[in-house]
Order: structure tokens, then C-alpha cells, then sequence
């Protein structure tokens, strides 16, 4: 039996794993299996059986599902606009931040609704045991603890060379094959990963965990052919927290009243007075010192000459920024947790520098080490050879997400996970693939600039990345996603859409109850005592009118017009935000429109532009051959790219169709 | 210079399943109204400038009636579709009269755009032409038409059919093209550094609320960098408010089609500016070199305007005079409508049959590399051979017969400036040139140009005042309204890509991970 060959591992935790899945691995066979169980993993495996797939996850360690394995935070300003949409697509991040958060704040309160930053710290072991739970009691979805030694593709077929299809995947006891026909990679920094600490380096995605999958780097890279980039990525010491004077520290304290991620909840696990702060300290003119002082002994910073723009590591901070003082945060790493996590603080130089260097600064002045910093280096597929379905283009059913496409961050992580899963679970069931909109998610943003454009240092999500910004706000993620997640997707549940779609309506109603309310301004001064109106005193204004000003509040109108407004006391923020943005995104509304319109015309991805029979320059040729642009939307954005080309290609594919002749115009999506 | 991008393929092919298309089920709310009504209404001459009866000043867009009710006085009834109708055109502010016209009246669809359209058809002197293009710019909704866009809406409305999209590709290549020599010209000089070192200036206004915004919770992002954004969005305002004022400030743009003479050194080019304008404009002499700046006149040919330069020998030098000198003749090269080559005969490789080849090579040499557009197949190239005088009658003869119809390599004329022997038949070849690309609309209406700039430069200080309106109150949109300066600026200057606000703030900011 192949089960038994199979270590089917069940962690004290998830004590009811037997009663769920049985004793063996039930199948030989499943619709999408989904490999690794970080944030990537775990989402994709998820979205996969909400969409109605037979699931398979393969970890090599159950208990690590779920692990927040550098910070314990979740969201910030960009990074929380894409947790509200995880969840709004039903994933579980939310709800796993909103169970495990032990610290929340909205980032940016001051500066705007469209970029307000929900965040949270988190404790490390609630969110673990959140995910844990939450996946083992997800119908069709079986956990398997294993490594996989090789991706099983079938034969190319002579006639498309460089084509493959995904047949399933093989552990590295070398057991039968499992099979499937879509497979989701989310490998994190196992590819061909290694782990530096001072002068030694070691092979490993992280520390303490088995080693890379060399078998996966070898399928992707020698069979597949795909081209693959090395980037590296660090994690700070962990400090004993006993051992730091807090008291040399800037309190920071969470918010009064923590807000949700997820649009289900109304309030989090961890009571507001629960919370725990976090601390601010500052780096000293001593740090600096250690740090060049021990440039000769770190291999990692001395390989750093081509390093990414922003600064990985304190190293890089005072090499690049010298002279200056640095924000170092102390976050808590959980309720029980005797620990403290300096964020800022990430370095790959000898423990005991790690230590030197963390003394120099007053607060930490006797801090003792718990495991120290070090630096990850690991390869990572560029991917510009996907689709916007993140399916590699020249494997049919292959879908890569999370660090392993080049990005960093938990929540970029789960972003793509879900909607690898999504589409990996779509192609098992004969779905067609599907593609976000950068006019309509910050998923799309981020899927249509690394397949777009590709990377050169591990990609974050940033607001300003997103042109539509103050249309993609952290309050609409559910009317912008989950109505359509539910009816044309199909990886949000019921329950889930219920819910967003009687917001919607209300929200509707009170927005027509707001304008149905009009009055001359000289009355609306009347009824709502001393605010300041710039239109004169004929003008007749109605509520949401009045709404957009600064000193007007829903409930100011609310009390006016109770009749009519107070049963929709419970929308008032969103109501207010809706007033301020909705003139600004109706000027927007052509550009998505433009933008949206090119992004629906695909390009075939295995198109011959450098012999394709039409008056392009060679440079542009090259570009095109380069980059492969999926869709028209894609190639206008490319540097290089010319208008009369665009013509061309378009007028290409477009005498093409005609002709009806079955040229393949990105079917794959 | 032009961005990239235009709402076309409507009608496209294939539709890739985009998750964001999907049903009307989002109502109002929230996602913004699929816009119909707001496309703007362009204008543009459409015909040549230079030389002409009639002038046609195009209007294409949903106030084009509005526009004909205002300036051609029919406050009743438009006239019947595609009927001319003679009118008094005027000012729709002063209502003073402009010119005496054929207005028309085309109703959308049946329009070469598919848009509402209008046709004035007004005399073709340039006053006229400037004074109603300057009044259709100051009516509100109507602004100048960019380079192809009318060619482009016609496209988007299904106007054209697949052959005549064919084509398309060609001519927005053309349009593109004359809109980048446009922007050549006009960026060098004073104005050109004016707009740089605006643009570079909102650049660092925007970087710098980007990353206030983006990282200021996170990193130590130093206090008063708002204020600073304050203070330079509130200069730059001041001098773009101030440059749109004063109208005397306003570089004048050269007009006419513009000629280059270029080549080697003591090729004869300044001989050349002589003997076209039949006076010494130029100081000739045996040195090479003598020629260092660029001397330029403008002359009338064959009845149209042309402004003629001649550029300093292109050869390696130390002198840095002249180096400079070098450098601006290839400036001007590549600003240029015609360029004017000239060789000297007496260099020419004695055998014929070598010539094509040796001109290829010099020509290649001589002008800029082929991704400027310029190629030595172009037809805004001349070769001029000149010193025809020192050459035997019998190799200029048979070199003659070599170069005839030549594919690869532009029309090429011996001449001697010496003794202005075939001086007659180069000047034939030159006029019909000239004579082509002041039929082309595209070879320079700076009256256009100067309304385009001036109508962004106003939607750039508009959109500057939106940074002030919610500066305090929402930073998101105070940066919006950065971010659009940024983009009507971009129009002049061109595009700015959120990577590269990302690099500005990458270099002036320590961001961690």
C-alpha cells in the first residue's frame, strides 16, 4: 500500500486528523495538490477545496503549517489592503490575523481612508493553531507530511518542444507516484536555498527545518527550462525579553479598540485591554561600528553589491544610510511567548557580533540571544513565464505562488496562494482560468506587475504600486471582490456572500436615502449648526453632497433627517469614506475602463515575434520575445514598447482570428 | 512621448476571461460608472500649414455642436448634416469676427471619427488659423487633439476596416514621429529646460508623499517633509501660473519646415546656405571647421516657409569649441523635417560602382542611429554631391546612372555652389521635398503646440490645487492630485512610471525590508 510507505504524521495538535482522513492517504489520485504549507500553501490548498476540488497538501512538517516564520505581524499600509482582500475572497489569513492578533492598529489613520493600514502583531501559536484547525476541518482536503523529491511532467510532445504537462508528484521515499493534473508549488526560499551566519553558509530554506528540495529545482530548471534569479531575504535575533530594559524604550501602544481583518468578524479574539505594546528604540553610533567592523567576517552583506534598492538588513542600513539614527521596533511574539522580535534588526554576521551589535543600543544594552539572525539566499522562478492565472505558461497545470515567484512577505504570499488555488482547482475541473484586474484588487496589481514586468529584488506590495488607489481601499474589498468570488469564481462560501451582498444593498439604500435629502446650503447651515460650505447660499446640496466636507459626519445628518437616516447608523464609516472617494473614483472610471479593455485582449504565449510577419522594429522584437506579454494591456506597459507595435500586434492577432485558422490566443489564460 | 495606450480593441477578439469584466451586478456602488458621456472634444488643423487657400480646422466630440453654435452663430439650428453653410466665424468670449467661412456639420455616427464632429473652413493665412484655434481652445471641454487622435477615435469607433488598420500602424508610427522632432525642438532651448526641471521637481513632491505615505509608520521618515512637499507644490504652482501669464515669456517656436544641412567638414555645406539664399549668410572658407555654430535663415521656397541651418562639420575634434559645435549639428540633425547631406564629389571613390556603398556607409556616419526614426532610406534625406566642378563630366556621368533609383539610398543631386551648375535641377528635387511636408499637418503647427502645452500646463496646476484642497484632511487624494500634475506635465515632457517615484524614494529614504 502506498499509505503505508507514506509517514502520515499526525501532530498532537490535530489530534482529530484520524478522524477525518482514516489512518492512510485514501487516494492515489487528486484534483490539486498543493505543495508546502506556508502562507502560499496553505491559502491555495484552501481555495482549491472551497472550489470544490479534491485537495492534497504535502508539508514536510504538519506542525510548522501555519508558522509565521520571520515577523509576528500581519498587514500594514499596502500588505493590509491585500489581507481584506484574501478575505473577502474567503481566504483564511483574516481570520487567522483577527484570532491570533495581540496588537491591532489601523496604520495611516491620518492620512486617508484609501490608505489606512490595518495591522496587527501576533501571537505565534494561536495563529499556527488557527490555520491547523481551520485546514484539517475543510472538507476534500487531506494533509500529508512528506517531501517531494519530483515533479512528475509528461513526455514533451515532439511536435511542441519546451511543452510539458503536470502529471502529479513523487515523495522522496521514493513511494508511488500521486497524481494530478494540477500542482501548486509554493516552495518559499527552499529552492536551492542556503543560510548564512557570519563566514559559514549552509544549505537550507530555513533554519532548522530539512533541507531544500533539490529534486524540484532540478525538474523546474532542467526538465521544465525555466529561468530562475537568486535573490536573498534575512531575519533579526530573537531576544529574551527578560532581558531588555523596556524602560530605556518608547511605549507604543495598539489602538483602543482593535478592528477586524475580516469583513465576518465584529471583533477580534484578544480583548482591547488584552493587547500587548510594542516598544521603539533607535540604533547608536555603535551599531554602526560593529557592523563595519565586521563586514570581513559576514559573507551574506559582502555578496550584497547588487542588493535591492530598499535595505534588507541593518548591515545595509548603515552602509547605505551611514550616520543616521534607525527605527529598531521590540514587537511581542505572543500572549506566553518570552520573547521579543526587533524588527529592523535583521543581520547575518557571527552570533556573537549579533550580540555585540545588539548591546550598543541602551535598550538592549544586557539583552541575551535566543537564536540569532541570519540570511537566506535561494532561487526563485522568474515570473515572467506565467500567466495571470499563475500557471506557468509552458506546464500545463503548473502554479507557482509566494516567494518562490520572487516576492516577499506573508501576505503577498497568501495573495497569490489564493488565487493559484483558485485557478489550479479551476483547471482540475475543466474550469477556464481566470485573471484579477489591476483596476479592481491589489491582487491584481501585484500578479500583473510580477508577471508583467518580472523582478529584480524581492517585491512588496506598496500603495503607491496601485494606480487606482483610492478606489482600492481596505473598507470595499468585500463590494469589489466577494459578490464576484462567490457567483463567477467559486471559492466563497454562502454564508460569506450572504453577508456582503445585504452590505451592498444597505449600502445602496443609505447612499439613495443621502441624496434624497436636498436643501439650499443657507439650510443646511440652519440645520446642522456652524459648518463652513463653499458653495453659495442657492445652491441646493443633498446629503452625500454635504457628506464629502471635512467637518460633516453621517451621524450630523443622521440627527437631522432621524427618519430617514438612522437605521444606517451601522454603514456610517463606510458611508462617509464612500462620500469623500466616489467623486474622484468616477474621474478614474475611463482610465479602468481603457486599462481594463487591454487587458481583456490576450496575446498567445507561444507567439514567434521575432519572425512574426508584420513591420516591428528588432528592438522591439526582442522585448516582446523577452518578456512574452500575456495580454495586450501587458505589452503597452512594457519599457521599450512603441505605439505603432501595439497597432501591429493588435492588427496581427486580429486578422488572425479571422481567419479562423485556430491560432492559440492565450486560451491558457 | 506619446504614452502607450488607448482604449481600443473593444471590439477585441479574444476575450480572456478577466475576473474584473464581469456582471453589471455591482450597481452603482461603489465601482465607478462605466463613462460615456465624458470623452472630451478635440480639435487640430488638418490641413498643411505654409502656403494655402484654405485652411480646415477639424472638431471631433460631443461638444462640437456646442462649438458650432458658439462660433458660427447658429443659435437656432445646426444646418443639415454634411452641408456647407458660409458663416461669420467669431469669438465666442469677444464675439469678434475672425474670418468669413464654410462651417459643417457632421452627426455622430456618420462622421469620420464616428463623434459629433465639425469642419471649419476658414482662409489660410496664418493669422486667421492662429485666432480660431486660439478660440476653440478657450471653450470649456474642447482642447487640442494630441498627435493621431483623431486617426485614433475613428479606429476605436469601428470606422476603419482591417486594410485601413493596416495602415494605421504606419501612420501613428509618422504621427509619433513628427510629435517627437516637435518635442525635440521645442525641448531644446529654454522652455525645454523649463519643463525638465518642473517635471523633475513634481517628481521629488510626489516621491516624497509616496513614501510618507507608504513608510512613514515603519521607517523614520524625517519630520517636515510635508512641509517641504508644501512649499515646492506651492512654488511650482506660482511659476507655472506665472509662466502661463505672461504671454512675452513664451518662446516663439520656429515655424516653417525645417532644413539641416549636414556632413563632413569643407564638404561645402555653408557654400550651400549661400547659394540658396543667394547671399552670404554663412562665412565660407578652405578651413575645415570654420563653421562652428549654427547659422540659420529663413527663406521661402517655392512659396513655403522654410527655415534653413547650417551645422558645423561632423568630425572628431579637441577643440572644444567645436566639439560643441559637433554636438549641435547632430542635435539639430535629429530635430530636423529634411535633412541636406553634403559630400564632396572630388572624395567619391573613382570607380561608380562603389559609390552606393561608400554613400551608404557616410550616410550611416552622417546621421543619427535608425531607432531615431531617420533612416538613410528616409525620404527627409538629401544627398547633395557638390564640387560637381572638379569632377571628369564622364565619372560624374556614370555615377550618376549608378545612383539613379537606388533603393536604400535617398535622392542624390550633383551640384557645383562654385559655378551653380545643377543648382536648377536640385532646387526642382528640393521644392517638391519641401513642397510635401508642408502638405503634412504634422511637420509643425506651432500655434497647436503652444495650445496643447498651455491647456496641460493648466490642468497641472489645477490638479496642484487639489494637493492643497485635502492636504490636511486626506493624504490619499491630496497625492492624486500630485500624481495627475505629474501626468499632464508627463504629456510635455513624458510619461513617469511608478517605478520611477519608487527609485526617488529607494535613494532619498532608508526602507527596510
Amino acid at each position: 500500500m502506498l499509505a503505508q510507505k507514506l509517514h502520515l504524521l499526525r501532530h498532537n495538535v490535530l489530534s482529530f486528523v484520524s478522524s477525518r482522513t482514516g489512518s492512510d492517504l485514501t487516494r492515489r489520485q487528486y484534483d490539486v495538490i498543493v505543495v508546502g504549507g506556508g502562507h502560499a500553501g496553505t491559502e491555495a490548498a484552501a481555495a482549491a477545496a472551497r472550489l470544490g476540488a479534491e485537495t492534497l497538501l504535502i508539508t514536510q512538517k504538519i506542525m510548522t503549517i501555519g508558522a509565521l516564520s520571520c515577523n509576528p505581524s500581519l498587514g500594514g499600509v499596502g500588505k493590509g489592503q491585500l489581507v481584506r482582500e484574501v478575505d473577502a475572497l474567503d481566504g483564511l489569513c483574516g481570520r487567522a490575523g483577527d484570532s491570533a492578533g495581540v496588537h491591532f492598529s489601523i496604520l495611516n489613520r491620518s492620512k486617508g481612508p484609501a490608505v489606512w493600514g490595518p495591522r496587527a502583531q501576533l501571537d505565534r501559536e494561536r495563529y499556527r493553531q488557527f490555520i491547523q484547525s481551520e485546514l484539517l476541518s475543510t472538507p476534500r482536503l487531506t494533509v500529508l507530511e512528506g517531501s517531494v523529491d519530483e515533479l512528475l511532467v509528461s513526455q514533451p510532445n515532439p511536435e511542441e518542444p519546451g511543452h510539458h504537462r503536470v502529471t502529479g508528484i513523487r515523495l522522496v521515499d521514493g513511494s508511488h507516484p500521486i497524481l494530478s493534473s494540477s500542482v501548486v508549488l509554493t516552495t518559499g526560499t527552499f529552492l536551492s536555498g542556503s543560510l548564512f551566519m557570519g563566514q559559514t553558509t549552509s544549505p537550507g530554506g530555513r533554519m532548522g527545518d530539512a533541507q531544500s528540495c533539490a529534486g524540484l529545482s532540478y525538474t523546474l530548471k532542467e526538465t521544465l527550462g525555466l529561468r530562475v534569479g537568486r535573490l536573498r531575504t534575512g531575519t533579526p535575533p530573537r531576544i529574551v525579553k527578560e532581558s531588555v530594559d523596556l524602560s530605556l524604550a518608547q511605549l507604543q501602544a495598539p489602538d483602543k479598540q482593535p478592528t477586524p481583518f475580516s469583513f465576518l468578524n465584529t471583533h477580534t479574539r484578544c480583548k482591547p485591554e488584552e493587547q500587548l505594546p510594542c516598544y521603539l528604540t533607535h540604533t547608536t553610533p555603535g551599531v554602526e561600528r560593529v557592523v563595519r567592523e565586521s563586514v570581513h567576517l559576514n559573507c551574506h552583506i559582502q555578496q550584497d553589491a547588487k542588493g535591492p534598492r530598499y535595505c534588507p538588513s541593518i548591515e545595509s542600513r548603515v552602509l547605505r544610510f551611514p550616520g543616521r539614527r534607525h527605527q529598531v521596533w521590540l514587537e511581542p511574539e505572543g500572549l506566553t511567548s518570552d520573547l521579543l522580535y526587533p524588527q529592523g534588526l535583521s543581520m547575518t554576521m557571527p552570533p556573537e557580533l549579533q550580540l555585540r551589535l545588539l548591546r550598543e543600543i541602551p535598550a538592549l544594552h544586557r539583552a541575551e540571544i535566543r537564536t540569532p539572525g541570519y540570511g537566506v539566499q535561494y532561487d526563485f522562478v522568474c515570473p515572467t513565464q506565467l500567466t495571470p492565472s499563475l500557471q506557468v505558461k509552458s506546464t500545463q497545470g503548473l502554479f507557482l505562488a509566494g516567494q518562490i515567484n520572487g516576492t516577499t512577505g506573508y501576505e503577498e504570499a497568501a495573495a497569490q496562494g489564493l488565487w493559484a488555488g483558485v485557478n489550479a482547482g479551476r483547471t482540475a475541473l475543466s474550469l477556464p482560468p481566470m485573471a484579477l484586474s489591476r483596476t479592481q484588487s491589489y491582487i491584481g496589481v501585484l500578479i500583473d506587475d510580477l508577471v508583467g514586468r518580472g523582478v529584480t529584488e524581492p517585491y512588496r506590495m506598496f500603495t503607491s504600486r496601485a494606480e487606482f488607489r483610492t478606489y482600492l481601499r481596505p473598507d470595499n474589498a468585500d463590494l469589489r471582490l466577494t459578490p464576484r468570488g462567490f457567483e463567477e469564481v467559486g471559492c466563497v462560501t454562502l454564508r460569506r456572500y450572504k453577508k456582503a451582498v445585504s452590505v451592498r444593498d444597505g449600502l445602496q439604500e443609505a447612499l439613495m436615502a443621502l441624496q434624497s435629502v436636498a436643501l439650499s446650503s443657507t439650510r443646511w447651515r440652519e440645520k446642522l449648526g456652524n459648518i463652513s460650505l463653499s458653495e453659495n447660499k442657492s445652491t441646493t446640496l443633498n446629503g452625500l453632497d454635504l457628506l464629502q466636507y471635512k467637518d460633516v459626519s453621517f451621524e450630523m445628518l443622521a440627527s437631522a433627517f432621524p427618519e430617514c437616516l438612522s437605521q444606517y447608523f451601522e454603514y456610517s464609516q463606510r458611508l462617509k469614506i464612500e462620500a469623500v472617494y466616489r467623486p474622484h473614483c468616477e474621474k478614474q472610471s475611463r482610465e479602468m475602463e481603457r486599462i481594463r479593455s487591454e487587458e481583456s485582449l490576450s496575446l498567445p504565449s507561444d507567439m514567434d515575434y521575432l519572425s512574426l510577419p508584420v513591420s516591428l522594429s528588432q528592438e522591439v522584437r526582442e522585448i516582446l520575445d523577452r518578456v512574452r506579454p500575456n495580454t495586450l494591456g501587458a505589452a503597452t506597459r512594457l519599457p521599450g514598447m512603441t505605439p505603432a507595435g501595439i497597432i501591429h500586434l493588435l492588427n496581427y492577432s486580429n486578422g488572425n482570428f479571422h481567419l479562423g485558422c485556430g491560432v492559440p490566443l492565450g486560451g491558457s489564460g | 512621448m506619446l504614452p502607450c495606450s488607448w482604449g481600443l480593441w473593444r471590439s477585441a477578439i479574444h476575450t480572456l476571461k478577466t475576473f474584473s469584466r464581469a456582471s453589471p451586478s455591482a450597481r452603482g456602488l461603489c465601482i465607478p460608472t462605466r463613462a460615456v458621456c465624458d470623452a472630451e472634444t478635440i480639435f487640430a488643423l488638418s490641413s498643411g500649414h505654409g502656403r494655402c487657400g484654405v485652411a480646415v480646422v477639424r472638431v471631433s466630440g460631443p461638444a462640437s455642436s456646442m462649438v458650432l453654435r458658439n462660433m458660427a452663430g447658429l443659435t437656432q439650428a445646426l444646418p443639415p448634416p454634411r452641408t456647407a453653410l458660409l458663416r461669420r466665424i467669431t469669438d465666442p468670449q469677444s464675439k469678434e469676427l475672425l474670418d468669413r467661412g464654410l462651417v459643417l456639420w457632421f452627426k455622430g455616427p456618420h462622421s469620420f471619427t464616428g463623434e459629433d464632429s465639425a469642419e471649419f473652413h476658414i482662409h489660410g493665412g496664418p493669422a486667421v488659423i492662429t485666432a480660431v484655434l486660439q478660440a476653440l481652445g478657450s471653450l470649456e471641454g474642447v482642447r487640442p487633439a494630441e498627435a493621431g487622435e483623431f486617426t485614433r477615435r475613428a479606429f476605436h469607433a469601428g470606422k476603419l476596416g482591417l486594410t485601413e488598420v493596416e495602415g494605421l500602424g504606419d501612420l501613428i508610427h509618422a504621427e509619433t514621429e513628427a510629435q517627437r522632432r516637435q518635442a525635440l525642438r521645442q525641448m531644446d532651448g529654454e522652455l525645454g529646460r523649463l519643463y525638465q526641471d518642473w517635471s523633475y521637481r513634481l517628481k521629488r513632491c510626489l516621491a516624497h508623499v509616496e513614501a510618507f505615505i507608504d513608510f512613514s509608520e515603519d521607517e523614520l521618515i524625517e519630520d517636515g517633509v510635508l512641509n517641504q512637499v508644501d512649499s515646492s507644490v506651492r512654488q511650482l504652482e506660482t511659476e507655472i501660473e506665472r509662466h502661463l501669464k505672461d504671454e512675452r515669456r513664451g518662446e516663439r517656436l520656429r515655424t516653417g519646415v525645417q532644413v539641416v544641412i549636414a556632413g563632413a567638414t569643407n564638404a561645402g555645406k555653408s557654400s550651400l546656405l549661400n547659394t540658396l539664399c543667394q547671399r552670404p549668410a554663412a562665412i565660407v572658407s578652405p578651413i575645415a571647421g570654420t563653421t562652428r555654430d549654427i547659422v540659420e535663415t529663413s527663406l521661402d521656397i517655392g512659396g513655403f516657409p522654410v527655415l534653413l541651418s547650417d551645422t558645423a562639420g561632423l568630425r572628431d575634434s579637441s577643440d572644444s569649441v567645436e566639439r560643441e559645435g559637433v554636438r549641435r549639428a547632430r542635435q539639430r540633425v535629429e530635430q530636423a523635417d529634411l535633412t541636406l547631406v553634403v559630400v564632396d564629389s572630388t572624395q567619391l571613390p573613382p570607380d561608380p560602382q562603389l559609390v552606393a556603398a561608400f554613400l551608404q556607409e557616410h550616410l550611416s556616419t552622417v546621421l543619427p542611429s535608425p531607432e531615431a526614426g531617420m533612416t538613410a532610406a528616409s525620404d527627409r534625406v538629401l544627398l547633395v554631391l557638390n564640387k560637381s566642378d572638379l569632377v571628369p563630366e564622364e565619372q560624374r556621368e556614370r555615377t550618376e546612372g549608378e545612383l539613379r533609383e537606388r533603393p536604400g539610398l535617398p535622392p542624390a543631386c550633383f551640384l557645383s555652389c562654385s559655378t551653380s551648375t545643377g543648382l536648377e535641377d536640385f532646387l526642382t528635387v528640393l521644392q517638391s521635398r519641401v513642397k510635401t511636408l508642408c502638405g503634412d499637418p504634422l511637420s509643425g503647427a506651432p500655434s497647436l503646440t503652444q495650445a496643447r502645452h498651455r491647456a496641460h500646463l493648466q490642468q497641472s496646476v489645477q490638479a496642484l490645487n487639489q494637493y492643497h484642497q485635502y492636504r490636511d484632511q486626506d493624504l490619499a487624494l491630496a497625492a492624486e492630485g500630485v500624481r495627475l500634475a505629474l501626468t499632464h506635465l508627463g504629456r510635455i515632457t513624458g510619461r513617469v512610471g511608478a517605478e520611477e517615484i519608487l527609485d526617488i524614494i529607494f535613494r532619498d529614504f532608508c526602507i527596510g525590508k
